[in-house]
């Protein structure tokens, strides 16, 4: 006899499997606390204790690590060099997993959350991967920040955790176009003695009228390149972990750039037609449409390989502070790696003084570490004007490391510019949107 | 002994007379209830877990506060009530709608339109269907850049060939009114080829003894769209309505190639207001959630009303 089910008899009977995908597909279920992570023998990674400059060839011969990467272009053949380097000195192998920058968050907090992490990986915060780094403290020792510049101390640290090795610094700085300053009959910036403010957009102006380029001044449109101007007025978005602007100061930093946008002597389109995306004013310098460009030390590689005319770095501008705005680039381990001794070792001997001089000079990178900073570099091209950039390093406050390291920083730039392009659209008057900024990123 | 219930509705016809030349099938019981269904099931599996899965997921952490998509925190209707305060979320939400207004009906106008003109005895009639249809082949990607270089206000084609005839140079991209009008026209050219031959198709499936008769019934072109091809017409252009307006409502990856959701978020639709915040600095994948969620209600019910309409229309 064949017995019918009832509804509810089915219904029944389904409740548990649909019980099951219902509590699986809860979000979550790792644990965020930051607590040490076991291994795989059941102690935590941070028990190992063997100092990396006592390790020897033997003692990790035959391990092997992946390396989950992104590149700007010049730093990946310096990179897979000094990787061979690495592998032949320590008999070890390290597979280097090339990501787009794009992707990278996304690709590590996927693999995070699928216990998949690579050993090692190159990323611009820390923030959002705490919980989940290695303690380098066991193996490189409390007082290893110290190797590094100051600015770099802070952002290398979770609470008590040295957690992160800082392996290249970027500083945004200006360009200018040398031929048409001499064209001009206009003096070039002295690197020992910035300009101010006043004296780069007189110089500029008068580049513009003598040369007849379209413009006088670009930035890139981007909160980072923003953030220089507000810092060289003693003002930023967000310190270490909250809103901390000015808008009477902000309003001043700006007052300079907005006036040249409105009469055109600055690029006002591109503040408009690229929407939320950063947009680099680089093609309009390397066009000769403009004599004096902000951006920063990455454009020298493209610069040198592109620009059909003498141009130079120059030293930041003055306002009542002086220096850039700084950026660059971690190596950080995972707590999860199944070498957390070859893991340390690595990253201390990618940022060791001479394999870091290797780097920085074949990517045209600045260094990190403080004996770098202070001796200066020899770059094998544009030495010159990296080491413009690189002066300009001891003269940016203190607070512009705070600010850029912050990890709230990404998201306060990214208000900053919808903020500045509704001033540049004339949909906001430059007070009432930095104040207006102001609230938000303090709510 | 109780007899076994007929497997299907014919069994009973079937079973009353004799049927000496018919097999009798060689199911196990109720095997002709779930043969269908086994059929069924691999693609179920396949949406289930690939479609219905990640919605009930997305739902899900619409319910949570995280900025790293791996630690939640229960936040209820926190992500709802946040999107409803923010400013950006109602302008991407009108902007869709702009959006999605000016696209569907230039669409379904157009494709109509098209697929007539390409339904006639025209020369060359292959090569125009093929031009019109290209670029439903080409990377949104491609799309989005070919026409920014297009539209630049200096030196972009369009304008170019403005200037060529005494014209304007006119902000395409940085004026907000334009921008969005730049955007329904790519979103028009990108699209419309595949709308064209969907009408197209429905067209050729009209009896053309129809035209015959009508013409020897004296009746003028004009007459004859009106009266046969457009009536008849009608369920194919409920098929592209309901096709474009949820293609416009999903529209994010040329527009956000061509304009970046600018000037000042004037082309920020809502797929590019939940990447923001999802993918962005912001890594609210709570709100990004949330708005998504909300995107689906939207599409839902215009593509029901459209559904209910053309039922409806059928019917009468």
């Amino acid at each position: 006899m064949t017995r019918r089910l009832s509804t509810r008899t089915r219904l029944l009977a389904l409740a548990p499997p649909l019980a099951l995908v219902l509590a699986s597909c809860a979000p979550g279920g790792t644990d965020s606390s930051g607590d040490p992570v076991e291994d795989d023998d059941g102690g935590t990674a941070g028990e190992a204790t063997a100092s990396v400059q006592e390790l020897t060839r033997e003692d990790v011969e035959g391990g092997s690590l992946n390396y989950l990467y992104f590149t700007d272009g010049p730093d990946q053949a310096s990179t897979e060099e000094l990787i061979s380097a690495f592998e032949e000195e320590y008999g070890v192998t390290v597979n280097l997993e090339i990501v787009p920058f794009s992707d990278l968050e996304t690709t590590l907090q996927t693999r995070l959350s699928g216990g998949q992490a690579p050993d090692v990986a190159r990323i611009t915060a820390t923030a959002p991967f705490e919980g989940d780094l290695l303690d380098l403290t066991p193996y490189v020792g409390a007082d290893y920040p110290e190797t590094f510049i100051e600015g770099l101390r802070a952002p290398m640290q979770q609470g008590d955790q040295l957690v992160a090795v800082p392996s290249d610094l970027t500083m945004n700085g200006p360009f200018v176009n040398v031929e048409q300053f001499q064209e001009a009959g206009v003096d070039l910036p002295d690197p020992e003695d910035p300009w101010t403010w006043e004296e780069m957009m007189e110089a500029a102006a008068s580049v513009q009228e003598a040369v007849g380029t379209e413009f006088a001044f670009a930035l890139d449109k981007s909160g980072h390149r923003l953030s220089t101007v507000l810092s060289q007025n003693g003002t930023y978005l967000v310190d270490a972990e909250t809103g901390v602007l000015d808008p009477d100061l902000a309003t001043e930093a700006l007052q300079a750039l907005t006036s040249m946008i409105e009469d055109g002597s600055s690029p006002r389109d591109f503040w408009l037609d690229s929407g939320t995306r950063y947009a680099g004013a680089n093609e309009v310098f390397l066009a000769q449409q403009v004599p004096v460009y902000l951006s920063g030390n990455w454009q020298v590689a493209q610069f040198e390989a592109n620009a059909p005319f003498e141009w130079a770095a120059a030293p930041n501008p003055c306002m009542t502070e002086c220096g850039g705005f700084p950026g660059g680039k971690f190596m950080a381990g995972f707590a999860d790696t199944d070498e957390p001794e070859l893991t340390a070792l690595f990253l201390w001997w990618m940022n060791d003084t001479e394999q870091q001089r290797q780097f920085v000079d074949a990517s045209n990178f600045l260094p990190t570490r403080a004996d770098l900073v202070e001796d200066g570099v020899e770059y094998a091209s544009r030495s010159e004007d990296m080491n413009v950039f690189l002066e300009d390093i001891p003269r940016t406050p203190e607070a512009a490391y705070a600010s850029a390291y912050s990890p709230e920083f990404g998201a306060a730039a990214t208000e900053f510019v919808e903020f500045y392009a509704q001033v540049v659209a004339g949909q906001l008057e430059l007070p009432e949107a930095m104040e207006d900024l102001s609230s938000t990123l303090g709510d | 002994m109780t007899s076994r219930p007929p497997a299907t509705p014919d069994a009973p016809a079937a079973a009353a007379g004799p049927a000496p030349t018919r097999r009798r099938p060689r199911y196990r019981p109720g095997g002709t209830v779930l043969t269908p269904y086994l059929f069924l099931l691999p693609n179920m599996l396949i949406f289930g877990l690939f479609t219905i899965w990640p919605a009930i997921n997305g739902f899900n952490i619409s319910l949570y506060a995280s900025t790293t998509g791996r630690s939640f925190e229960w936040a209820g209707l926190d992500n709802y009530r946040a999107i409803g305060a923010d400013d950006r979320f109602w302008s991407a939400l009108t902007n869709t709608l702009v959006y999605v207004a000016g696209f569907v009906a230039l669409s379904v106008v157009c494709a109509v339109l098209l697929a007539v003109a390409l339904n006639a005895q025209l020369r060359g009639r292959s090569f125009f269907r093929a031009v019109f249809f290209l670029p439903v082949l080409l990377s949104p990607v491609v799309v989005g850049l070919m026409w920014r270089w297009m539209l630049e206000r200096r030196g972009g084609l369009v304008n170019a060939g403005l200037q060529a005839i005494g014209g304007p140079e006119m902000p395409w991209l940085v004026d907000g009114r334009l921008a969005m009008l730049s955007i329904i026209a790519v979103g028009l050219w990108t699209n419309v080829g595949f709308y064209t031959m969907i009408a197209l198709a429905g067209l050729q499936s009209i009896d053309g003894s129809l035209y015959e008769a009508a013409s020897v019934d004296g009746a003028s072109r004009s007459q004859q769209f009106w009266g046969i091809t457009l009536p008849l017409l009608m369920p194919t252009v409920m098929v592209v309505l309901i096709l474009a307006t949820i293609n416009g409502f999903q529209a994010f990856d040329y527009i956000y190639n061509l304009t970046g959701g600018g000037p000042v978020g004037g082309t920020t639709l809502m797929v590019q207001f939940i990447y923001d915040n999802a993918f962005g600095p912001r890594r609210e994948y709570g709100m990004a959630a949330a708005a998504s969620v909300v995107l689906f209600l939207v599409v839902l019910s215009f593509t029901l009303v459209n559904w209910f309409i053309g039922r409806r229309r059928e019917a009468t």
